[in-house]
């Protein structure tokens, strides 16, 4: 056991630096960026708010584009370089390019043209001293904010979500399991029942659908037109309310209270609740149905096992082994948020902050989401492969 | 077996990473040996502007109003040299080009998009020229204007030997047909669908191209490279047109420049890139008016941009709201001193879908930002209805008024002097400076007489802090300090290098003098702000005493910012909301409504069913956009449940037509 953890950890590192090293890679050469915006910007602004080089180059100090992506991405990581080493050694080194070098192409046509190539000014190790840098996320530094809360640190700002996401995530995935198991047994023993086709189309309406629609449809219905026809309603989306509302039948709730969010919490838990059950309930329905078919279970029935013994006990727990491949990603999931249920609903979790920083370029929150995901993931898996070895006797770690 | 696989892995992870390696660097080896050379002045910012003053006594030879002058003639452009010298097959004839003007049914396009409005509201989104109805230097005589003529599209087209059906055709069996291009956004892609069909109708074949918006607008592929033949896309208009150089010849993007400019149709018409240059080279609002006239005037006859329409912008406010104003060129919180709330409540909660990164508006420039600014600021001026009006200053300083002044000065070399790249340098040989009579030399020797502009801003008496302390002359020049300081974060730094000196003459005013040759056309909008050098921080030290490189992650800056505006920050819950409670020391006298709640709303769908449940009693054009929600919005509107209000939004929906091919 020991040895095999050992193993696991250091492969867990290494696709985990992998795993960030190509994020990394893959989000700075992606279409669009600080500069970019700035450029477009620029293109009406040539007045008060012109923007030259010394801007430009300002800018990309600030995102960091102006270093070399392996040290970009050193930086991030362990936050080196950060100067020369030890004060003096390499001091001269080039580690990214200050101002682009331009060149004239002359083509033998007589065409001209002017391209970026080389480096008119290097960045060296000595000129970004006194440049701020984070310890690295290897040492729990996530950096700051570039562009969402600008300058400030990243985990101030995960740390302001993660509540939101855990409770959103928390809550529906154990509903979801409390739900869906027994659903999945029910179906699996009672298959083709009547109950078993209900559930069959109830999950694969659910399935089939994107989650933004059912938000829609739960926002129009338990929202919009139950509050025009004077029923009670459900407040269609926030957290908490910013100030008090009026419910029929109920009377005054006051913003902020604990009705209030509970009121909020049942839209959006109640959407990935029911998304959940019909993936998962149809997962347990077809394990269990491989199951009740072994020899074991036939044994077990004419050995004058009652049913329900034979169901929960010799049945159920051989199921449920293909199932905790499932849940090696819950973890992650949970970290993850719901990146669409959470932007209909609006709800101040981990998903919504990452949509807005992937819109808005704030490398570092994007690369600190991605990073703890990532190794989440690997926990998550990890602690999978564990769990095998306490639910299904036959493996061995070793 | 176990070695084969790991050499397909190690095969698999290379053919990962050597194209991400290449996309990294290296330019791909040219198919032709060429020279290469260095070149020494690294010019990303805007191209140099050849400064030029028309003859007075040019005369202008009006065209009749829907009478495009001489059809036949082409441009007078200067043939363009090197790369994009080829004028285009069929866009280079100015009749082909016209006739599209008049094979395009605007109102029709509108209809598409919004088919929700009125004719009058349709009406009023119609653009003739580059500049939007209403704005102070709209030109509205010697405009060639193209309603919808099939008859007269069609006969241009045959009278440029574009003949059959149901595509033309030339006499060499070339066919009238043309690549559009543009993003693929879902509101470009409707009324490109209706383009095309009106093309259609005339027999122009029109190829669509729906791009991603990153490589349309990328800064090395699509617009910027000249990849198109129609193009489509928009403008936002400004209060002052400052930045419309764009029209002139030196601003055409080649590959000899280095792509600078944004003249992407290649258009170059002497008149017009005089006018244009001479009229960002007064400030002289008249002659501003009349050169800008001239090249309206040569845009709608050369018709190489096709102007459709302002987009629309949409504002919502709940029912109770009073004094709510929505306007396309100011933000509706400018006015938020002035909301009342008729059924006596006390809160307004505004919508926003995005987050302001941070309350420094130095450092800042997101609409969302500038919403949630203006309730805790005194803005110099206002800009309602494309014009400025003072606010914070007892007047717009002028030269009329006498508040500026802008004199001529003699400069001789080692005097610092604004450059026609914008920059402050020395005066010495070869520097390229624009003298006192608008005329662009190359300094050699000896003196030359150049414009120079003093500013006195005079800001009006009783300003005052949240905490009762006044401003005072050492908030101004606090913000001086800060602003002009390269570490503060700030973006730009064009007016602080411009600026030769600045004097505080007391707690109100204070001169900045520019450097000889600069000339900005908004010079009299305010040119300082103020900051409150009085405030002490958490950690015991004077706002005043910290570094500009530290404002930008203080809290006292950033999140809570001391107010001056009608409202002061009273909470912000990131990712939820901000509270904000009515300012009893603001200038204009406490607010009637005393709390304000910025909630932020990521999704418009979201924001619109909480206007609608009574959630939210704001949202702004930035937070609707121009989706369904619009419609949703008017409809309620219209059924009474909230108050909805449809402006022509400052943003302008165009067709450049490229002239010329690589």
């Amino acid at each position: 056991m020991t040895t095999f953890l050992i193993r696991r950890f250091v492969q867990m590192f290494f696709v985990t630096v992998v795993a960030a090293f190509l994020s990394f890679i893959l989000l700075y050469l992606a279409p669009g960026g600080p500069i970019d915006e700035l450029r477009g910007a620029q293109r009406q602004n040539d007045g008060m708010s012109r923007v030259d080089q010394t801007d430009v180059q300002r800018v990309r100090e600030r995102f960091e584009l102006d270093f070399y992506l392996p040290f970009r991405f050193s930086r991030w990581l362990i936050g080196w370089p950060s100067g020369p080493i030890f004060g003096a050694i390499g001091a001269d080194w080039q580690v990214g390019c200050s101002i682009p070098g331009q060149v004239r192409l002359v083509y033998p046509d007589g065409r001209v043209e002017i391209i970026e190539e080389g480096c008119e000014v290097p960045l060296t190790l000595a000129s970004i001293e006194d440049r701020r840098v984070s310890n690295g996320v290897f040492f729990g530094d996530f950096g700051l904010s570039q562009t969402i809360l600008r300058d400030r640190p990243v985990m101030t700002l995960i740390m302001s979500r993660l509540p939101y996401t855990l409770s959103l995530m928390g809550t529906s995935i154990l509903l979801s399991i409390l739900i869906a198991v027994p659903i999945g047994i029910y179906s699996a023993v009672r298959q083709y029942s009547r109950f078993d086709y209900t559930m069959t189309t109830i999950a694969f309406i659910g399935s089939s659908l994107p989650s933004f629609v059912f938000g829609i449809f739960a926002i129009l219905i338990f929202s919009i037109l139950a509050q025009r026809a004077g029923l009670p309603y459900l407040p269609s989306g926030n957290a908490s309310g910013a100030r008090d509302w009026v419910m029929p039948y109920f009377g005054r709730i006051e913003a902020g209270s604990l009705v209030d969010r509970g009121l909020r919490f049942i839209m959006p838990v109640g959407v990935l609740t029911f998304i959940n059950i019909a993936g998962w309930s149809r997962f347990i329905r077809a394990s269990m149905l491989e199951v009740l078919q072994q020899d074991y279970v036939r044994t077990a029935r004419a050995k004058g096992v009652k049913e329900r013994m034979v169901i929960i006990k010799h049945a159920l727990r051989n199921a449920l082994i293909p199932f905790i491949t499932l849940l090696a990603g819950v973890l992650a999931a949970l970290f993850g948020g719901a990146l669409i249920t959470e932007a209909v609903f609006n709800w101040p979790g981990l998903g919504r902050l990452f949509i807005d920083a992937l819109g808005r370029h704030d490398y570092n929150v994007v690369m600190a989401l991605l990073f703890v995901n990532v190794v989440l993931l690997m926990i998550g898996i990890l602690i999978a492969d564990i769990l095998y070895t306490i639910v299904d006797p036959r493996i061995r770690l070793s | 077996m176990g070695l084969l696989s790991r050499r397909a892995a190690a095969f698999a992870l290379l053919a990962l990473i050597l194209p991400i390696l290449a996309a990294c660097g290296g330019t791909p080896p040219a198919a032709e040996p060429v020279v290469r050379e260095t070149v020494v002045v690294v010019q990303t910012a805007e191209p140099i502007v050849v400064t030029a003053t028309p003859d007075p006594d040019q005369v202008v030879e009006p065209t009749t109003e829907g009478e495009p002058a001489d059809e036949a003639d082409e441009p007078a452009a200067a043939a363009p040299s090197g790369a994009f010298s080829t004028p285009h097959p069929i866009l280079s004839d100015v009749r082909v080009r016209h006739a599209i003007a008049y094979c395009s049914n605007r109102p029709e396009l509108i209809e598409s998009v919004y088919p929700f409005l009125s004719d009058e509201q349709k009406e009023e989104l119609l653009m003739d020229t580059f500049l939007p109805q209403g704005h102070w230097a709209l030109a509205t005589e010697n405009i060639t204007t193209y309603p919808f003529d099939l008859e007269r599209g069609q006969e241009l087209l045959e009278e440029a030997g574009w003949t059959g059906e149901p595509v033309r055709s030339n006499e060499d069996g070339d066919v009238l047909a043309l690549n559009f291009t543009t993003t693929n956004a879902q509101f470009r892609q409707t009324w490109g669908a209706v383009f095309i069909q009106q093309m259609a109708a005339c027999g122009i074949q029109v190829i669509p191209t729906y791009a991603p918006g990153s490589w349309w607008f990328g800064s090395t592929t699509g617009l910027a490279r000249r990849e198109f033949e129609l193009g489509a896309f928009a403008w936002v208009g400004q209060t002052d047109p400052a930045g419309r150089t764009l029209y002139a010849c030196n601003q055409i993007p080649l590959p000899e420049n280095n792509w600078e400019g944004q003249n992407y149709m290649g258009w170059c018409n002497e008149r017009a890139s005089i006018a244009i240059t001479a009229a960002n080279n007064t400030l002289d609002r008249d002659e501003r008016i009349r050169q800008y006239a001239i090249v309206q005037e040569e845009f709608t006859r050369d018709m190489v941009s096709l102007p459709l329409f302002n987009r629309l912008e949409a504002y919502a406010a709940s029912n109770n709201l009073v004094n709510f104003r929505a306007d396309p060129t100011e933000y509706y919180t400018a006015n938020a001193f002035e909301w009342e709330l008729s059924d006596g409540g006390d809160t307004v909660v505004i919508g926003l879908t995005q987050e302001p990164a941070t309350l420094w508006t130095l450092i800042e420039s997101a609409a969302v930002q500038r919403v949630v600014s203006f309730l805790l600021g005194v803005p110099a001026t206002t800009s309602y209805t494309y014009d400025f009006q003072p606010f914070g200053l007892t007047q717009l300083s002028t030269i009329e008024n006498g508040a500026a002044v802008n004199e001529e000065v003699e400069v001789s070399e080692g005097d610092t002097v604004w450059n026609t790249d914008g920059e402050a340098v020395e005066l010495a040989p070869g520097v390229e400076v624009v003298t006192a009579d608008g005329e662009t030399v190359v300094y050699e020797s000896g003196t030359l007489t150049m414009m120079q502009l003093s500013v006195t801003d005079t800001w009006v008496e009783g300003l005052t802090w949240e905490d009762g302390e006044p401003v005072k002359q050492a908030d101004f020049e606090l913000a001086y300090k800060i602003d002009c300081d390269p570490d503060s974060g700030a973006v730009t730094l064009a007016v602080c290098r411009s600026m030769a000196d600045v004097e505080f003459h007391d707690d109100v005013s204070y001169t900045v003098t520019f450097y000889p040759g600069v000339q900005w056309p908004t010079y009299f909008s305010g040119l300082l702000t103020f900051y409150p050098s009085h405030l002490v921080l958490s950690d015991g030290r004077n706002l005043a005493d910290v570094p500009a490189s530290e404002w930008s992650s203080l809290p006292e800056v950033v999140e809570s910012p001391l107010s001056s505006g009608p409202y002061t920050i009273e909470s912000w819950d990131k990712g939820q909301r901000m509270t904000l409670r009515a300012n009893p020391n603001y200038f204009q006298g406490e607010p009637a409504v005393s709390t304000i709640i910025v909630q932020f709303v990521a999704d418009t769908n979201q924001a619109v069913a909480q206007l609608l449940t009574g959630e939210i009693d704001v949202l702004g054009s930035e937070t609707l956009g121009a989706g369904t929600e619009v419609e949703m919005v008017i409809e309620a509107g219209e059924a009474g449940t909230i108050q909805a209000f449809v402006v022509p939004s400052s943003t302008w929906e165009h067709v450049d037509m490229n002239l010329y091919r690589r």
